[in-house]
């Protein structure tokens, strides 16, 4: 016998990962709740269908991003913002240096990570997934998982050290266009 | 296992200390604590990774989300759209409180608060920069009539003659309080897009419009009534362009 989720506990649980998920991926506010509740409601119309109530918090996020998947797929192409880590000659930040800044440039820096790492970041910083669930979630294999998080983890550690360089209290102005992942 | 790789095995431990127990990443902790410079590496990784956490953990969702889904949940009045509509709501108090300020709002003196709130909605919606959010994007004016007809909104049967002849930016259908309505988007050879935003005149109080154009905060808007349907036309283009599409 299926039982019945409670969505009011899931909601509470999760909405707010979810929608700083979100932010993250669409980089502005209202899309970001719009995510958020159309993801709620994807849950609640497939309930029935959730076994495994450990499953619900990668389910959710797989849901988000694919909502947000899908929605750019309808938008014009944009040109994505390639991150050149030779440019970028700075692997060491001091952790004082690290809490100067602000949660805008670190979402900032995390857009300046190549595509294919930043969606693992993504889940594991924003989402608090374990590996494993991040490999359910991006469908793959969880060798991969770790590639791209010890990789994309690099690349943020140079994008923030590059941001803080140039200015400690610069804000960096989030990037406004995204291309969906091949 | 070599350092390099227990550095890949470790960049997936959460820092708090949730993947303690995993026995997949076991063998590289051990390394961790016999190999003093992997473990220095790992402290340092985990101080990284906490502070990050931390600065992203310290974006609050907006108020008023968490009861907005769950009121979508139980069925009740918001639809989908209504969280961006509360936006639209709270630039619409901005908007009128300037127009008090700037006595602007002599223009509607006598028409209702619903139309009012319309306008100032309305107009939040299409002043988002760079562009308006879009449902679709299509240069074809054709594709945006029949995608809004799909969602059963309102739309203009038809547009002015010089106006079919244009390419859109696209569309969107939204609900205005319970009120199905569209946006279509023109580009005008400006560079700049026309705006036309069309909702049932009653859902907006079956106001008494405004006489011709007039300018507020560097748009150029103007109302038509058109078959019980309430058009509003707003650009930041030069009334004058503007005149020669939407004039029929």
């Amino acid at each position: 016998m299926v039982k019945k989720i409670d969505l009011h506990a899931i909601v509470s649980e999760h909405y707010a990962a979810l929608y700083r998920f979100g932010l993250a991926l669409a980089k502005n506010e209202s899309e970001a709740a719009d995510l958020t509740q159309e993801t709620f409601l994807i849950l609640a119309k497939h309930q029935e269908q959730i076994r495994d109530p450990e499953r619900i918090k990668p389910w959710l996020f797989t849901t988000l991003r694919r909502e947000f998947l899908r929605k750019i797929r309808t938008h014009v192409a944009h040109p994505e913002v390639e991150f050149r880590p030779e440019e970028h000659d700075v692997s060491t930040m001091e952790p004082s240096a690290m809490r100067a800044i602000d949660a805008r440039t670190a979402l900032a820096a995390l857009e300046m990570v190549e595509e294919s790492y930043r969606s693992a970041l993504e889940l594991f910083y924003l989402g608090d997934l374990s590996y494993k669930e991040i490999s359910t979630t991006l469908g793959v294999p969880i060798g991969t998982v770790m590639s791209r998080l010890s990789r994309g983890k690099e690349q943020l550690r140079r994008a923030l050290a590059t941001a803080l360089e140039s200015d400690p209290r610069r804000i960096i102005p989030l990037p406004k266009n995204r291309s969906p992942e091949a | 296992m070599t350092r390099e790789q227990a550095k890949e095995y470790l960049s997936a431990f959460r820092a708090h200390g949730a993947d303690e127990a995993d026995p997949t990443l076991q063998q590289a902790l051990e390394l961790a604590r016999s190999d003093s410079e992997l473990g220095s590496w790992l402290a340092q990784q985990r101080e990284f990774d906490k502070i990050l956490i931390e600065k992203f953990a310290s974006i609050s969702p907006p108020e008023g989300l968490k009861e907005t889904i769950l009121e979508s949940l139980n069925g009740t009045v918001r639809p989908i759209q209504s969280w961006r509509m509360g936006w639209f709501a709270l630039a619409a108090t901005v908007v009128l409180a300037a127009l008090l300020l700037s006595h602007k709002v002599d223009l509607f003196r006598g028409s209702s608060q619903k139309f009012r709130s319309f306008r100032s909605d309305a107009l939040a919606m299409v002043s988002v920069k760079p562009a308006p959010i879009l449902d679709l994007e299509t240069p074809s004016l054709g594709t945006t009539q029949a995608f809004i007809a799909a969602h059963d909104a309102p739309r203009l049967q038809q547009f002015p003659p010089k106006l079919q002849a244009m390419a859109t930016a696209g569309c969107r259908v939204f609900v205005w309080r319970q009120h199905p309505a569209s946006l279509t988007c023109f580009h005008l050879p400006s560079g700049k897009f026309l705006h036309a935003v069309v909702i049932r005149a009653d859902a907006v109080g079956n106001p008494d419009l405004p006489s011709g154009p007039y300018s507020e905060n560097g748009w150029h808007v103007m109302f038509q009534k058109k078959a019980g349907l309430l058009v509003m036309w707003a650009t930041q283009a030069p009334m004058e362009e503007v005149k020669q599409f939407i004039e029929t």
